[in-house]
């Protein structure tokens, strides 16, 4: 979870979320579908820290049918926004505007932001138009970067969309009672112009240390600072958010609060959704080597990984420039879950839940060690890292969707 | 507490290949003392079984100077009494994270097997296709296996598979110290390597603390490249000018301030510093001992490194090899295999001009200049703390500053008395 999870400014809100009260306890979508990037491995994060269970990980196909009227948000993390779009079209489009006019809350960060932004408004953007908010961040002729030139644009129309600073920068929040600078890392998202005033929630106020600057500082200072950063924006029954930062990202949890706050107060005199504890008592006692399996390969898989790290190389799928660091990201989501699938085993239906991660996992560690023999000998790795970055988000998806159902069944244990 | 060792003790039966892992915590350290002294009553506990335990220091794998230690300790053929051998470089360190704190392998395995211990994991696989291979071999095998040159591989060659008394285990390609024959005993057993590997993290009781603690040590922990400080300083000649036209780099094991380790080139120029050339340029000399006897014995300095080359890849306990060869020196390259393949395991390991030897749990040798009542203490504390004797002797360091980090590391109080006490 991170290692922010233990920070205390998250108990007000799992009190909140987890009291019962007058805020209901809202089911989450998260899509991790054509592509989202790792980082939306953040939001399940951020969800466990504020002891929201009832999170499902859902594609593409979901958004289109059966759509989202079974749940309460839908959030979307960094990636390929093209792809995105693409992938969701315009059946997915309506779905989510459906979802929001329905009282449903969206909250885009990063990809997530530009997707829904009316500003952002070519194809395949057009027809997802939630908030009223451009880019600014867009130029004919960006001037060259100089750093990380992997990260510093990519083409939109005819010019380019350019990221002046990746890293941390810091936030003031412009809402309800004043509030100290908030800092949150920023890897690619828009900085927003043309927002109606009262629905910017945060602007950039400031530059850290902790940041490449892709442009001159003092520039990258000058373009940045007291531009919109956050907005919200209310459609018929429900709520559209956009970041461009990762309010979600699991080293911030002054961010993480933000972006509580912003939840629990859309959730706030909402009809509160009942769910009754229940157990699912399926194990018929072969959960154990099954879970020794998926040990087993997890760590194989972060051995090599760990290797992989050190090693000059990068891919590209889409328009996302890919790390091997992000192959390790996914592994450790797993692996410091595992102790709590074992605490729970008796919960878990070995054959349908466990083997298929136990296969996975191991096809994983097949294809990060084949991998790197190809790196090793100079060969081409794209189609390799294609693949196993494909299994590792529907690995991982299947593996939350997993450990969250065992959350939610349980989380009135330690009461 | 149980933050310093991350994890369980392991229990593998080799007869049936099958892995247990039962407690080990605060009563096995509180009764027993940690490192060693907690190695020792394992060894006891099964001894019935003819294990062999290989564990870690409580200090091992830390911030704490030279905290590289591990131990192999097993009832070594040479004596017939339990010897401790040490786990240098990495893999000392990497035992500790694998997520086991200690490891007791019982019994015979009744095929060739190896050992892959990674983030609490053990997994018994199949030895049949290294069996017969030398340690290099044998080391690239289990690393491309696993996908990972960091792994560490604790292997023997073709004298620990015929249990030969000269035999001794290698850490990856090179030479272990292992004077004890621990190696014969995995060939008795068919254990043909141990590979380790782990992500984990330790913990202090007191982290704070154990940092400003270990920082402070670590400021003040004489450093050095080189052998001679071990080597000269005790008594053998000046190893490094030996050495120095073939040397390419200086390593040192796990946080140590001391580059002992010696890596010299000679089927490259030492003054080639890209890796992409000869796939094996040359030879990481790990140990004084057997440097000092082929230079006593007149060898020159790439003769000898070939040699102890061939030594470490046959696993050969080099030191007592090194002995063997040092009377016949070799003017050339061509008759090393013939030379190493004679070697007949008649002599005890020792130091050049030195014949006071030990028979005790600590090894067959004691090094000049020291008295031996100071040298089994060396070893006692270094063995239970996880901090190389070697560096202990060499530096001067302080071992009160260790004692401190031990109790705030993991809130045990020692000292050399206590220590000591651990072994009467």
């Amino acid at each position: 979870m991170g290692r922010a999870a233990g920070d205390p400014v998250f108990d007000r809100y799992r009190e909140v979320f987890l009291s019962g009260g007058p805020i209901s306890y809202p089911r989450i979508a998260v899509y991790t579908g054509s592509g989202a990037s790792h980082s939306w491995i953040w939001f399940a994060d951020l969800f466990e820290r504020l002891g929201l269970f009832d999170v499902r990980f859902i594609e593409e196909s979901s958004v289109r049918h059966p759509g989202l009227s079974g749940f309460d948000a839908l959030v979307i993390g960094g990636g390929d926004t093209y792809e995105i779009a693409s992938s969701l079209g315009e059946e997915g489009a309506r779905a989510i505007e459906g979802f929001v006019r329905d009282g449903g809350f969206y909250f885009g960060s990063c990809a997530g932001a530009y997707l829904v932004l009316s500003g952002v408004d070519l194809e395949p953007f057009t027809p997802f138009d939630l908030i009223d908010g451009g880019m600014l961040n867009t130029m004919a002729a960006p001037p060259e970067p100089r750093c990380l030139e992997h990260k510093y644009r990519s083409s939109y129309g005819d010019g380019w969309v350019f990221h002046p600073v990746y890293g941390e920068v810091t936030l003031a929040p412009q809402y309800r009672k004043a509030r100290q600078g908030v800092n949150v890392p920023l890897f690619g998202g828009p900085v927003i112009g043309e927002a109606l005033p009262d629905e910017v929630l945060a602007v950039y106020s400031g530059l850290t240390d902790r940041a490449a600057y892709l442009w001159p500082r003092r520039e990258a200072e000058r373009f940045l600072v007291g531009r919109a950063a956050v907005l919200r924006s209310g459609l018929d029954e429900g709520t559209a958010v956009v970041s461009g930062p990762h309010l979600e990202h699991p080293l911030y949890p002054a961010a993480n609060a933000l972006a509580a706050e912003i939840l629990a107060e859309h959730c706030a005199g909402r009809p509160g959704r009942v769910i009754e504890p229940s157990r699912s008592s399926m194990s018929n006692g072969e959960t154990a080597p099954l879970l020794q399996e998926i040990k087993r390969q997890v760590s194989n898989g972060r051995i090599v990984g760990f290797g992989l790290e050190k090693m000059p190389v990068a891919w590209q799928m889409g328009r996302k420039v890919w790390e091997p660091e992000k192959i390790r990201m996914f592994l450790e989501c797993a692996w410091g879950r595992l102790p709590f699938l074992w605490e729970r085993a008796e919960l878990i239906d070995p054959s349908g839940e466990l083997e298929p991660l136990a296969s996975g996992y191991a096809n994983v560690t097949r294809i990060s060690k084949s991998l790197k023999m190809r790196i090793e000998s100079g060969q081409d790795s794209q189609a390799e890292a294609s693949e196993l970055l494909l299994s590792l988000k529907e690995l991982t998806a299947r593996f939350l969707s997993l450990y969250f159902r065992l959350r939610l069944e349980t989380r009135f244990d330690d009461d | 507490m149980d933050a310093i060792y991350c994890g369980d003790t392991l229990i593998v039966d080799l007869p049936s290949g099958k892995t247990e892992e039962v407690g080990f915590g605060q009563e096995m350290l509180e009764e027993n003392g940690p490192g060693l002294a907690a190695g020792l009553a394992l060894y006891r506990e099964h001894e019935d079984d003819d294990p062999l335990v290989i564990g870690s220091g409580l200090l091992t794998g830390t911030t704490a100077p030279s905290s590289s230690l591990g131990f192999v300790l097993g009832k070594s053929p040479l004596t017939g009494e339990p010897a401790v051998s040490p786990l240098s470089l990495f893999s000392g360190a990497e035992m500790k994270l694998s997520g086991f704190s200690m490891m007791v392998i019982k019994g015979d395995s009744p095929g060739p097997v190896y050992l892959w211990l990674h983030d609490g994991v053990a997994d018994v696989l199949d030895a049949a296709g290294l069996w017969g291979r030398d340690t290099w071999v044998t080391t690239d095998a289990v690393r491309a296996e696993m996908g990972e040159h960091l792994v560490q591989v604790v292997s023997i060659g073709p004298a620990g598979e015929s249990a030969s008394k000269l035999a001794s285990y290698s850490i990856n390609y090179w030479g272990s110290g292992d004077t004890a024959a621990l190696g014969a005993r995995m060939g008795e057993k068919k254990l043909k390597a141990i590979a380790l590997r782990g992500l984990g993290m330790l913990d202090a009781e007191e982290p704070p603390g154990f940092y400003d603690k270990g920082k402070e040590l670590l400021a003040k922990a004489p450093a050095w490249n080189g052998l001679n400080k071990v080597g000269n300083g005790l008594g053998a000649g000046d190893i490094d000018a030996w050495l120095k036209p073939i040397v390419h780099r200086y390593r040192s094991c796990f946080a140590c301030p001391a580059a002992c380790n010696t890596f010299v080139k000679y089927n490259e120029s030492p003054s080639v510093m890209e890796s992409t050339g000869v796939e094996e340029p040359g030879m990481l000399v790990t140990g004084a001992a057997s440097a000092a006897w082929l230079l006593s014995g007149g060898w020159k300095a790439e003769q000898a490194c070939r040699a102890m080359e061939a030594m470490a890849r046959a696993g050969i306990d080099l030191i007592r090899g090194a002995r063997e060869l040092a009377g016949s020196p070799l003017d050339d390259s061509g008759g090393i295999d013939n030379a190493v393949g004679g070697l007949s395991g008649e002599e005890e390991a020792g130091w050049p001009g030195v014949e006071r030897f030990s028979e005790g749990l600590f090894g067959p040798w004691v090094p000049p200049l020291v008295a031996e009542d100071e040298w089994l203490l060396a070893n006692q504390i270094g063995y239970v703390l996880g901090i190389c004797p070697i560096y202990l002797l060499a530096s001067g360091i302080e071992t009160g500053g260790l004692f401190g980090l031990c109790s705030t590391a993991a809130g045990i109080e020692l000292d050399s008395s206590t220590v000591a006490g651990m072994f009467s």
